[in-house]
């Protein structure tokens, strides 16, 4: 792999933030990369604000901030709005039923109908993060193989697996510009 | 060796379980909620007990009194609980009874914000009671992997100098989530540096000896051992006295027996700092892995700077601060706790800079931002014109 990557995902609590980050980065510890990941969210349980960053290398992982995120999984409007400023070089994937785009950034921005699909197609909103995780395992091909994700999706979440394979692949089958 | 991906709380556990802990007692709080919740689940399959108490007042008065009970203790909490410790943490350290304290430090004051870390308690884990007269050990993580592997010392020293320890971890370290690997032999446990003590029984009849030596076995209450334990100051026989000289012998030993056996404790890591670096950064738990990234960085640019991080907090290892430079201590407040202890350290003509962040960990790019100031000569600013030369 030969560098760290950075992925930062905030929103909402309740909306799977926290999950997300924990797929990707067992995944990664299963492929023997170092792994960090931190949590920090307010006092409630739903609703108040969640941001995971995880760090994944194939170096030992000294800071495991998020400075310069190569992916900003952004899910809730207040994390659009802190996160993008951070992100030069790396992509901004956020959900536009809570994201209103800033035209006036430089980096690339892909808006992932994640909630609208999971209600269309899977009859709940909560199947949303994982639509977005589908997505970002075709973001990082080469550094997670599909399969482990969907391994250790199946084994993180306890229920409801169809729906959440379903999900998975809505999002991985989105056109990767 | 079995590699997992957990938590900093189930690092903890585990090595409370590894080092025999049979016991523990408190009251839940983010972000040290999975340690009790761990240990609920753990204990009872080693043949320990867990009980939950009212609050975290009691719940640290159970573990003491379990502990007194013969048993090896542990209680977690955050600040909030941390300060509500400051009377079962008085008899624990008069009395001599050795448990392991946590405390995951989040944002203060009072109860700040639960999901966000903080290094507020860097002087109430010096001073954690009243009345003086004591020297405390404190030790801090900056990993999940050392979060297990200073828990099982952690032990191991209240063991031996017969106290409480605290394991000062905080938010990030306690609920980040990282590679955390468990031995699973003996050869593993011995590979990985871990230290042991199996807990003793004082038979007395001298209970509370007047001498600065380790090692001397903890006081157990009944076992037929005929301890006495009480929060007045004994006699060497363990009964409440009112005599000044039993004060003195008392005091001399709960503050020379750490003084005087500070090598046992001693904990360090130091990078690039063999060419008499220009800035020396200093941090201790969650930011210094941001600080060591960041002298990295610092290097690959060509710029004289190099970094401590105290493992052991207390005793404060004043030698450490002995170069004659600048340094620029980074914490996770804004008041500024470990900046005063390196400040009475460092030789005269040296500058101390201070740089606070509270909430969450402050970037590479911030500090490299600072030390660059302080090359220049110029003051340390925020953004929001906050003058850091002000703490």
């Amino acid at each position: 792999m030969g560098k760290r990557i950075e992925v930062l995902i905030s929103g909402f609590g309740g909306q799977g933030v926290v999950r997300l980050g924990q797929i990707l980065a067992q995944v990664s510890v299963d492929e023997n990369l170092y792994t960090t990941m931190l949590v920090s969210h307010g006092t409630e349980t739903r609703g108040g604000y969640v941001r995971t960053q995880v760090v994944i290398s194939d170096a030992p992982v000294d800071s495991p901030v998020c400075e310069d995120p190569d992916f900003l999984v952004a899910m809730s409007k207040a994390a659009y709005n802190k996160f993008k400023p951070l992100v030069s070089q790396g992509v901004i994937i956020y959900e536009p039923y809570y994201v209103e785009q800033d035209h006036g950034l430089h980096c690339r921005q892909i808006s992932v109908n994640a909630r609208e699909m999971a209600i269309n197609e899977l009859g709940r909103e909560i199947y949303a993060n994982v639509v977005v995780l589908g997505y970002l395992t075709r973001l990082l091909d080469g550094t997670l193989s599909k399969d482990q994700v969907l391994k250790v999706m199946l084994q993180k979440i306890p229920k409801f697996h169809e729906e959440n394979k379903k999900a998975f692949e809505l999002g991985y089958s989105l056109a990767v510009s | 060796m079995k590699r997992y991906f957990d938590t900093g709380n189930r690092a903890i556990t585990e090595g409370a379980i590894l080092a025999g802990c049979k016991v523990f007692a408190g009251y839940p709080i983010t972000p040290a909620t999975e340690i009790a919740e761990n240990m609920s689940r753990r204990l009872p399959e080693v043949g320990g007990y867990y009980v939950q108490a009212e609050d975290e007042m009691t719940g640290m008065h159970i573990a003491v009194g379990a502990s007194l009970g013969g048993l090896k203790t542990m209680t977690a909490t955050s600040g909030p609980g941390y300060i509500l410790y400051a009377d079962p943490y008085g008899w624990a350290l008069g009395c001599e009874i050795p448990i392991v304290v946590v405390n995951a430090q989040r944002v203060g004051p009072v109860s700040g914000i639960t999901g966000a870390p903080g290094q507020g308690e860097f002087y109430i884990a010096r001073y954690p009671t009243h009345g003086g007269n004591a020297e405390t050990i404190v030790l801090a993580p900056n990993s999940v992997q050392e979060a297990f592997s200073l828990t099982v010392e952690a032990f191991y020293l209240s063991e031996r100098f017969r106290m409480p320890v605290t394991v000062l971890a905080d938010q990030l370290v306690t609920d980040g989530w990282e590679t955390l690997e468990l031995p699973e032999t003996r050869e593993e446990i011995e590979k990985m540096g871990l230290r042991f003590k199996e807990r003793e029984i004082c038979r007395g009849p001298v209970f509370y000896p007047f001498t600065d030596q380790l090692d001397v076995p903890p006081v157990v209450m009944g076992h037929n051992t005929g301890g006495t334990c009480s929060d007045w100051t004994p006699t060497d026989e363990g009964y409440d006295t009112e005599e000044v000289e039993w004060a003195h012998k008392h005091s001399y030993r709960l503050i020379n027996k750490v003084r005087n056996n500070k090598e046992v404790i001693r904990r360090y890591e130091e990078h690039f700092m063999d060419d008499d670096p220009d800035v020396v950064l200093v941090a201790y738990g969650s930011p210094s892995r941001v600080m060591i990234s960041c002298v990295k960085k610092a290097r690959e640019e060509g710029l004289k700077v190099g970094c401590i991080r105290p493992i052991s907090l207390w005793p404060f290892l004043d030698d450490l601060y002995h170069r004659k430079t600048n340094y620029l201590v980074v914490e996770l407040n804004y008041d500024g706790q470990l900046v005063r202890e390196v400040q009475r350290c460092v030789p005269t003509g040296s500058n101390v800079h201070f740089f606070g962040k509270c909430g969450e960990l402050p970037s590479v790019a911030e500090m490299l931002l600072q030390i660059k100031q302080i090359l220049n000569g110029e003051p340390l600013v925020r953004s929001d014109n906050w003058e850091w030369e002000a703490w």
